[in-house]
């Protein structure tokens, strides 16, 4: 079930256009959160350094002032600079100020106790303030000197580092962390260490606050786009969505239905014209099917009702030999018309699966044109009808049987549909790249609006069925020319006469 | 009960005219639509059997003109049996269509139906006095005993039963039984009369002087 779920899931654009958009929201929220959490925490920790910088300062300056029960010029007074050594006692420089290049007073030893932070100074540690600043600072013989009340209880010393040089300002070493405490130390001559710490607990507590900030606006511009997303997903899918319901339609039979195109600009709007067209033409092609069915069938019905109809009303009753024969005979009519129709509904169903090879033969349509007119004589005589053949030797390539099919349907249509006394004229030529050959008539004529139908199949110009050519024979011959390359051209006037011509192009044979 | 055919394919035309003749019913026939159309304005068929697909004039155009001026029950023959078809046959004014290709018995009973309808009587019995005219399967039984009558006897009592109670003239008479075929000897209605009173009893079918006949 989840399985099923889960590649829906990954089966569907939509789905997966979420997920993708989803990712890249979360990576970009989660760098600037990162991003900006940083900045925020580099911010506090400089802020904080900067504090201690501050009081590192401070509590060195304290140390420099001369412990206050011994005169400036005491016993213990040594150069400032003097080589350190662990049986001295502990002795200070006293610059005024840390970073002068001014000749350091004289120094006097210090014990335990002995160390008061200047009062000005005394307001940068809250000694009752157990979060706030505090101090340690040892002796070189690491004893401790002094420690603030509110210093963490074992503050290790840390090691002891290199004394800055003569001419070597004394600065403090970078804040270290350790635990909760961030904690600078400053080793100043000739060998005391100042520790000043701070603990970072409310600080660490405001970036925690900070950060879950950041994450809750995160979540909701992620929930927000999130959203944004998918409502801009399904608005670029809705056309897809209409596209594939129509297609289901069309695909469950209702081959009527087209997609709603609003912008045809698009690209899916073009993608849904080209579609559409696509099932018009289907729709197209399915309905003359369709129709080519029907009217197979429709032309089925008319012999087999004759069949029935006479066999049935022989049946009745005794006949004579003479009743019978009619029958039968009737009965021959009927199931060769259908035999014919077979046929030519089997050729036509060649034709169209291009199964019927063309022989690609030189040979004279003249000719060929000739000997179809001297065939045809005796029925365009029983109608009275006069043929004139004047044409001449006309070379081309293509299968001279089947030409000559085509030309005698022209033929037998150009008799059928004339008048009394009429004249069927067949004349050609050739011209540039082409052999025309045309087969012109006194009759009828045809109605322009039926023009273009004319080869349609099942196509009379009568409606009548009588006439026993079920109106495939155009359409044969316009399927025999089109697999020549060539075409059936129709010019046709009432009351005057009607003229097909058949165009072939000059192939190399 | 005379009919008019009108069909175009002449094989099925004249098998359908020979049956419906074997049949009893005086037919006449038209070969398309324009003859059909003139003989059906002109004749008061009992029935028109109308073929749809026909050159110059075909059923559909035929029917709608026919309507016009005449009621004549219309039995269409199409070779389509699409509904759609049926339908516009139906809406046109046909009385009732039969697709091709088509069994005679089938065209025979909606033909009967078409008349009877047409007359009024929705049984296929009629019974008058102690006469039981079976319509279906033209019978008719006179005090128990099946009467043997010719085609032509039994299409002249059929239109009297179908007409029961009005004076039927012998001009109607005549238009009804002989088709355009038939040589009308003007006796040859008051033999077959005679002969039905022969069969079935002379109080059967009254003459009414200068009007024609009736069956009370």
């Amino acid at each position: 079930m989840l399985d099923v779920l889960i590649v829906k899931i990954f089966n569907s654009i939509r789905w997966r256009l979420q997920i993708w958009y989803g990712l890249i929201l979360v990576t970009v929220l989660a760098g600037f959160g990162f991003t900006a959490y940083q900045l925020e925490r580099g911010r506090q920790f400089r802020r904080i350094d900067d504090e201690l910088q501050r009081r590192v300062s401070a509590v060195a300056s304290a140390l420099r002032q001369p412990p206050r029960n011994r005169g400036p010029n005491g016993p213990e007074d040594r150069p400032f600079d003097g080589p350190p050594s662990e049986d001295q006692p502990p002795g200070r420089p006293g610059p005024e100020q840390p970073f002068s290049d001014r000749p350091p007073p004289r120094q006097f030893g210090r014990g335990p106790g002995e160390f008061h932070l200047q009062p000005q100074h005394a307001a940068l540690f809250d000694e009752s303030d157990t979060n706030g600043f505090y101090y340690v600072v040892w002796l070189r013989n690491d004893q401790e000197l002094a420690r603030s009340t509110n210093a963490p209880a074992h503050v290790p010393q840390p090691a002891r580092t290199r004394a800055p040089l003569r001419g070597e300002a004394p600065g403090p070493q970078s804040p270290q962390q350790r635990n909760q405490f961030r904690e600078s130390v400053m080793a100043m001559p000739p060998g005391d260490m100042i520790l000043v710490g701070h603990s970072i607990q409310p600080e660490m507590t405001e970036l925690h606050r900070t950060a879950w900030k950041l994450a809750g606006v995160g979540g909701i511009i992620l929930l927000l786009g999130l959203a944004g997303g998918w409502w801009l997903a399904s608005r670029a899918i809705r056309p897809i969505e209409d596209i594939s319901a129509t297609a289901v339609k069309i695909s469950a039979g209702d081959l009527s239905q087209r997609i709603n195109i609003g912008e045809t600009e698009s690209e899916l709007g073009r993608l849904a014209s080209v579609l559409n067209s696509t099932f018009a033409r289907l729709d197209a092609a399915f309905a003359q099917q369709q129709q080519f069915t029907s009217d197979a069938a429709h032309e089925l019905r008319t012999p087999v009702s004759v069949m029935l109809t006479q066999t049935q009303t022989a049946l009745n009753r005794e006949r004579s030999a003479e009743q019978y024969r009619e029958t039968v005979e009737s009965c021959q009519r009927a199931a060769q018309r259908m035999r014919r129709l077979i046929e030519s509904l089997l050729e036509l169903a060649h034709l169209d699966a291009g199964q019927q090879q063309m022989k690609q033969m030189r040979f004279d349509l003249g000719q060929t044109a000739r000997d179809c007119a001297e065939l045809l004589k005796p029925l365009a005589d029983e109608r009275g009808v006069k043929i004139i053949c004047d044409v001449p030797s006309l070379d081309c390539v293509g299968d001279p049987e089947r030409l000559a099919q085509v030309i005698n349907n022209f033929l037998t249509n150009a008799i059928h549909y004339n008048t009394e006394d009429g004249q069927v004229r067949i004349s050609g030529t050739s011209e540039n790249g082409a052999t025309l050959l045309t087969v012109s008539d006194t009759g009828m004529g045809i109605a322009a609006e039926d023009l273009p139908r004319v080869s349609d199949r099942f196509y009379r110009a009568d409606a009548s069925r009588s006439s026993g050519n079920a109106g495939l024979g155009l359409a044969i011959s316009k399927a025999i020319v089109e697999a020549h390359g060539g075409t059936i051209e129709v010019a046709s006037e009432l009351g005057v006469g009607t003229a097909f011509t058949l165009r072939l192009p000059n192939r190399e044979g | 009960m005379r009919i008019l055919v009108v069909e175009d394919e002449p094989d099925l035309l004249r098998s359908i005219a020979q049956a419906l003749r074997e049949e009893g019913y005086a037919v006449d026939t038209a070969a398309n639509g324009e003859d059909g159309l003139f003989n059906a304005e002109n004749t008061n068929y009992d029935a028109v059997v109308l073929d749809v697909m026909m050159p110059k004039l075909d059923g559909w155009e035929v029917l709608s003109r026919l309507r016009k001026t005449k009621k004549t029950p219309v039995l269409m023959l199409t070779a389509r049996d699409q509904s759609r078809d049926r339908v516009k046959g139906l809406d046109t004014g046909a009385d009732d269509y039969v697709v091709k290709p088509f069994d005679l018995e089938e065209l025979f009973a909606r033909l009967r139906a078409l008349i009877r309808r047409s007359a009024n009587q929705t049984r296929s019995v009629i019974e008058i006095g102690n006469v039981k005219i079976d319509i279906a399967a033209r019978t008719v039984v006179h005090a128990g005993e099946a009467v043997p009558l010719t085609a032509r006897e039994y299409a002249l009592l059929e239109y009297l039963a179908l007409h029961r109670g009005e004076v039927v003239t012998r001009t109607t008479l005549y238009e009804h039984l002989f088709d355009e075929d038939d040589s009308t000897l003007s006796n040859l209605l008051d033999v077959h009369v005679s002969n039905l009173r022969k069969k079935l009893g002379a109080e059967f079918i009254t003459t009414r002087r200068g009007h024609g006949y009736c069956i009370e």
